[in-house]
């Protein structure tokens, strides 16, 4: 049994941060295909509240504002997909959701709930950490609604542990229009195209310019208790000519650089192994297509 | 425990029900409105053996509040006895001799009637990554591709 | 009516399934489905520890929480006895618990939810014991015993004392059971040798994985008579068995057996919470319904037996086997299932598959605190295959010969009774592994692999083949193997079929009404089947042993006989013909030279109903041929038929990330006949992705007897993207036994995959890896170990 025992499902913005507020101890359900499994399992408790946020509009849509992209928090790994400005500007986001689970789970996990879920092995979250993303964040401590923002690698403490504050609502994510020959890749490890919990996953993006990579940002998914951003491999890549080398030296950097565990999935020695492998493989298809 | 009534639309049908709230769309509809066509396969979104239409989009109902049907539209297996479309795709499926123990097939037929919705003419590789989310046991999938294909043609 | 009816015949068509049109459209009733009315919900507690003592359980607070009708422990059944193929537990543990899955308490209540609160309230205090994990330190000395004395209180219970089973006596040692069995001399064997290997295989755990999860319905009438809705695969079985458990009178017992979703050889026993369902529905007074979660599906049902088994064995240059030795350890669990008794499938395949003619075999079943092992499409074989197809190819390549004309040269052939005492009535063998080869371009793929395995390049190509064995018409598991049928004819012509044997969703019912057609010239519309009640149907010895077809088609058939000897008696009789010249066809009695009808069948069943001479109800059964049962040698034959099969794999093997990707599956089956086109395909390409299950992507992990993966997000069933192209080739012996000639055929599709993917990925890479499954990590580690052995 749970204490469970109140239910809303506010149509605003302004209603949802007021109720954080006022509420307390509020469990947020965006999706619902992480919190199902997980109160089932006991593994997430309810708390007193269930608060529905799918009917709040502004938490909706995928809107172009000056040189970013701003994308609702509710707005499904399919509908992400489906969209023409993230079909035109962010395809690596087109290719991460297609690694994404099921067609049924795209049509019901949110891009919100994937991130405040904070799974190590999240599948938007490297994509989203190598695109530049930009947790928007709202709250009413007072009578004036408070919006901050923050770089999405910050927003991981642990698994399933964020910065959002109690009476916080994660609204959107931003990201950056990326600049002329902006290359990126994702690759999730596993044997089946999707439906997978990954073993490693490596997202790379950066300019290419006359072969040279600049303004690199590389994030590996399910090797630390959150997805973490791969500071060595950038060193090793940022400024550098794409050739044999800097690839090896890349690779070995982002070997060393990971400390994973052993779980079910597989162990720290065979995690290392595919982050080095795979890391190579990606730069070298960097190189080879562009 | 809180209840909360809600009002849909199921298989066309004005319905209004009360739930707990942390009730699954899956029970909500096996128990409570006593269709049993969706079935239970593993409740944390990894078989589609509970696979629904809501708002026509093809969801695991394991996974999906009860409450959160309110208001929209819920199509199961047993609605598609009134869709030109869903009887098309189960008479493929027992023509191509997909179906052996049965019970993934609701799942599958309202998957695939997802897939064949936005995508009428898919490839064999598109039909199998549309059902990726939907496991069965009995057949090797061999003949339920099939199926959704040999749906496509007529 | 038509003048003249021309014999059409339904046999090798692709016929749909009679109960496919009902499941696609959702409507259905599985036991997770059914409701009786009044009725209460059942859950289980089970262990918290692997293996400890059962100090004190205090139910109390359970049983005053509202809404629940009963809290029973081992206490409140006194009459409980023990179940399990060695007697070896009781459905609610008494003194300790042996494994994570251990039954203690069991609870009624007016809802699930209720039911599982109760189970919360359920205080256990437990006493730890050293846990046994590794079957390897079963047999030491100072191991701890898993069955050391009788399980609990047994002073108390007068049918106790004379009980046999290990429940009640204990046992001194961890060996559950042991199989020995030997043909000529290895040691002479040996001696003629060129070439010996000996390996050691490990076969993992894997489960069935039904979609349908396991669940009863258990009812009492006022009378005290049982009724059971259950997913049995053996209602026959049961019904004494749970006479026996529940110390009741047989008579009193009825089973209905819903559709089920998915048996695989899972429902062959008598698994605890039936009992305890049982147990609650007495405690209550009403109907009690127990469906499993899909986590407890993978903690408390049975797996595949895991085996380590090391194979030794050689040949002389030219090719000719000489001898092999076995030994295998089975984990058996802390209890006794099927799994422990599969040497009696593995010692077919060491023995028969080839020629052999010194073979010696060895087994030990021993107790450990896992989960325990039963009775899994395949029975034992998949594990025999993987040693032996392995060291197949592996002499071969010692010996400078292909790996086709090595088996050839080995494989049996029609006519042929081997030293174990099977006798090979019927066998493609050949024309199996000769048609796959071709097919698949076998040789010539094999020569290229390996001349591209040196060279450099992420992506390595490899094929590989594998061939099987298996019963095919029936299996002397039991003392005996029958099938009875009712036939019944109404007067417009329908026939009900009333058999014994049961539909798990692989097609049976639609496979004896085609036989019966066949025999009564009656379209497929105008016949029922029934096949799920124990009252109303004849008995039968249950769906398992791939015998369905051969046993209860047989049976189907000899009944069809007996009706239309009668119908066409009484025409005759009626028309002034002679029997023998008349057929029935499409629902009529015609002249069987010209097609000339004469009436409709119709009518003459009508005109037989009042005619007091004809009896329209004909009861046939079929017990296997006569043959020789086998001795406690194990020597003698086990079925009336044998199936063969050969399956080519094709693999890419990935050496960056060690992913094995299957590419095609070319699969040649000797079916004896092909009655259901449509059926049998669909049988091999399910056996074979079960079969790509086994050898890549599924694997139940067990660490101190702890279930790790109790869910499908890590156990991984093969997804549909992750098939292979499919090439299957039929072959038709026509068995001289066999109904219009035809084998089983259920579970041979799933026994080479696994045995032929290894011998694929070492074609490919040279790396050749003996422990499945070839999960990419395990492949990338002997991929990565060979490079540094190299280096």
């Amino acid at each position: 049994m749970t204490a469970l025992d109140n239910y809303v499902a506010p149509t605003s913005l302004e209603q949802a941060v007021v109720q954080l507020q006022e509420l307390g101890e509020v469990t947020i359900l965006a999706g619902g295909t992480d919190l199902m499994p997980q109160s089932h399992a006991g593994r997430v408790k309810f708390k007193r509240t269930l608060m529905n946020i799918r009917r709040i509009p502004e938490l909706r849509g995928i809107v172009r504002e000056g040189d970013e992209i701003r994308i609702g928090a509710l707005v499904t790994i399919s509908e992400m997909m489906a969209h023409p400005l993230v079909r035109e500007h962010l395809p690596l986001l087109v290719s991460a959701g297609d690694h994404f689970a099921s067609d049924q789970i795209r049509n019901a996990g949110t891009v919100g709930g994937n991130i405040c879920n904070a799974s190590p092995a999240g599948d938007t979250l490297v994509p989203l950490m190598v695109l530049g993303a930009h947790v928007e964040l709202a709250s009413k401590p007072d009578d004036t609604l408070f919006r901050r923002s923050m770089p999405l690698p910050e927003f991981f403490v642990g698994p399933g542990k964020t910065r959002l504050a109690p009476a916080e609502l994660l609204t959107a994510v931003r990201l950056p229009i990326p600049p002329k020959g902006f290359v990126a890749r994702f690759h999730k490890f596993g044997t089946r195209p999707a439906l997978d919990i990954s073993a490693i996953s490596i997202g790379v993006a950066g300019v290419l310019k006359d072969g040279t990579f600049s303004q690199v940002r590389v994030a590996f998914g399910a090797v630390a208790p959150t997805p973490v951003c791969g500071c060595a491999t950038e060193e090793a890549l940022e400024g550098k000519k794409l050739d044999a080398a800097t690839i090896a030296a890349a690779a070995r950097a982002a070997q060393d650089e990971v400390h994973p565990i052993s779980d079910v999935r597989a162990s720290a020695w065979y995690r290392k192994e595919m982050i080095h492998n795979m890391t190579k493989r990606i730069l070298e298809d960097v190189s080879a297509n562009h | 425990m809180s209840q909360q009534t809600i009002n849909f639309t199921l298989n066309g049908v004005p319905t209004r029900v009360s739930v707990p709230v942390q009730m699954s769309a899956l029970e909500m509809i096996r128990n409570v409105t006593g269709l049993t066509g969706t079935k239970y396969g593993c409740g944390e979104g990894e078989c589609g053996a509970c696979t629904i239409i809501l708002d026509g989009v093809s969801l695991n109902s394991c996974l999906l509040f009860a409450v959160e049907c309110d208001g929209r539209q819920v199509t199961t297996v047993e609605g598609l006895a009134d869709d030109p479309l869903g009887r098309r795709i189960e008479k493929a499926f027992v023509d191509a001799g997909a179906v052996q123990c049965g019970f993934c097939t609701p799942g599958m037929v309202m998957q695939a009637r997802q897939l064949l919705e936005r995508n009428p003419r898919p490839s064999r590789e598109e039909i199998q990554r549309g059902i990726e989310g939907n496991l069965c046991r009995c057949t090797g999938y061999v003949k339920i591709i099939d199926a959704i294909e040999a749906a496509t043609k007529e | 009516m038509p003048e003249t009816i021309q014999r059409d015949s339904l046999i090798g068509k692709r016929i749909t399934k009679l109960d496919a049109p009902e499941k696609a459209g959702g409507k259905t009733r599985y036991i997770q489905d059914l409701d009786v009315q009044g009725q209460l919900y059942g859950k289980i507690l089970r262990s918290a520890r692997v293996h400890a003592k059962i100090k004190s359980i205090d139910t109390s607070a359970a049983k005053a929480l509202p809404g629940v009708h009963a809290v029973i422990t081992a206490a409140d059944v006194p009459y409980q006895r023990p179940i399990g193929v060695a007697k070896d537990h009781f459905p609610l543990k008494t003194d300790r618990v042996r494994s994570l899955r251990d039954e203690i308490a069991a609870v009624a209540a007016e809802t699930e939810a209720i039911a599982e609160a109760a189970l919360k309230l359920i205080k256990v205090e437990y006493e730890d014991l050293p846990v046994l994990a590794d079957p390897n330190d079963s047999l030491k000395p100072d191991a701890p015993l898993i069955h050391p004395e009788p399980h609990g209180a047994t002073a108390k219970h007068d049918h106790l004392k004379q009980a046999q089973g290990i429940a009640y006596l204990g046992k001194p040692d961890n060996i559950a059971m042991t199989f020995d069995y030997q043909q000529g001399d290895v040691a002479a064997g040996e001696r003629e040798s060129d070439v010996v290997f000996e390996d050691t295989f490990h076969l993992h755990y894997v489960t069935h994985c039904c979609m349908g999860v396991s669940g009863i319905i258990a009812e009492f009438d006022p009378s005290g008579n049982l009724l059971m809705y259950s997913n049995t695969q053996v209602p026959f079985l049961h019904k004494r068995e749970f006479a026996e458990i529940l110390n009741m009178d047989p008579a009193r017992i009825r089973i209905i057996q819903p559709p089920i979703g998915g048996g695989f050889g899972s429902k062959l026993d008598i698994y605890p919470f039936e009992p305890i369902t049982v147990f609650l529905a007495k405690a209550t007074g009403r109907p009690v319904k127990l469906v499993f979660t899909r986590e407890e599906e993978f903690l408390a049902s049975p797996t595949r037996q895991p085996v380590i088994l090391t194979l030794r064995s050689g040949c002389k240059k030219d090719g000719t086997l000489t001898f092999r030795t076995v030994r295998t350890l089975h984990d058996n669990g802390a209890y006794t299932s099927w799994g422990a008794t599969t040497p009696f499938v593995m010692m077919q395949t060491i023995s028969s598959l080839y020629r052999v003619p010194h073979c010696l075999y060895h087994t030990k079943a021993v107790y450990t605190n896992n989960p325990y092992a039963g009775s899994f499409r395949g029975y034992g074989n998949l594990q025999a295959t993987f040693a032996v197809e392995q060291h197949m190819d592996m002499m071969a390549e010692a010996i400078g010969m292909d790996p086709l004309e090595f088996r050839l040269k080995n494989a049996q052939d029609p006519g042929e009774v081997t030293p174990q005492g099977m006798h090979f009535k019927s066998c493609g063998f050949k024309e199996c592994l000769t048609t796959a080869a071709e097919a698949s371009g076998f040789l010539a793929k094999f020569k290229a692999n390996e001349a591209d395995k040196a060279k450099p390049g992420r992506f390595k190509r490899g094929v590989g083949m594998a061939s099987m064995l298996h019963v095919g018409g029936g299996a002397k598991i039991y003392p005996s193997d029958g099938c009875g049928t009712i036939l019944k004819m109404d007067d417009f012509g329908s026939v009900t079929l009333i058999t014994g044997a049961s539909e798990i969703g692989q097609g049976s019912e639609t496979v004896l009404a085609q036989l019966v057609c066949e025999e009564l010239g009656v379209p497929l519309s105008a016949v029922r089947v029934i096949n799920n009640d124990t009252e109303i149907t004849p008995w039968d010895v249950g769906v398992h042993a791939s015998r369905t077809t051969f046993i209860a088609g047989n049976s189907a058939i000899g009944a069809a006989r007996k009706a239309r000897g009668k119908i066409l008696d009484a025409a005759a009789k009626m028309a002034g013909l002679n029997a023998a010249d008349l057929d029935l066809r499409a629902g009529h009695i015609v002249e069987a030279k010209n097609g000339t009808v004469v009436m409709t069948l119709a009518k003459l069943l009508r005109q037989l109903h009042f005619s007091d001479k004809a009896e329209l109800v004909v009861t046939s059964f079929y017990y296997e041929p006569p043959s020789k049962h086998q001795d406690k040698h194990f020597k003698g034959d086990v079925s009336a038929a044998y199936a063969w099969a050969t399956q080519v794999v094709e693999v890419e093997v990935d050496t960056d990330t060690g992913i094995v990707r299957l590419l095609k599956v070319t699969g040649a089956h000797d079916v004896g006949r092909i009655l259901n086109r449509l059926g049998l395909e669909g049988q091999i390409e399910g056996g074979i992705v079960m079969g790509q299950g086994y050898a890549l992507t599924e694997e139940l992990m067990v660490e101190n007897g702890v279930v790790r993966n109790p869910g499908f997000r890590d156990y991984k069933l093969v997804t549909a993207p992750e098939i292979p192209e499919m090439d299957v080739r039929f072959i038709e012996t026509m068995d001289g036994e066999g109904p219009q000639g035809a084998k089983g055929v259920g579970e041979a599709p799933a026994i080479c995959i696994a045995a032929a993917t290894a011998n694929a990925i070492y074609n490919a890479t040279g790396v050749r890896i003996m422990a499945l499954p070839f999960t990419p990590e395990k492949v990338y580690r002997a991929l990565h170990a060979a490079k540094k052995e190299a280096a």
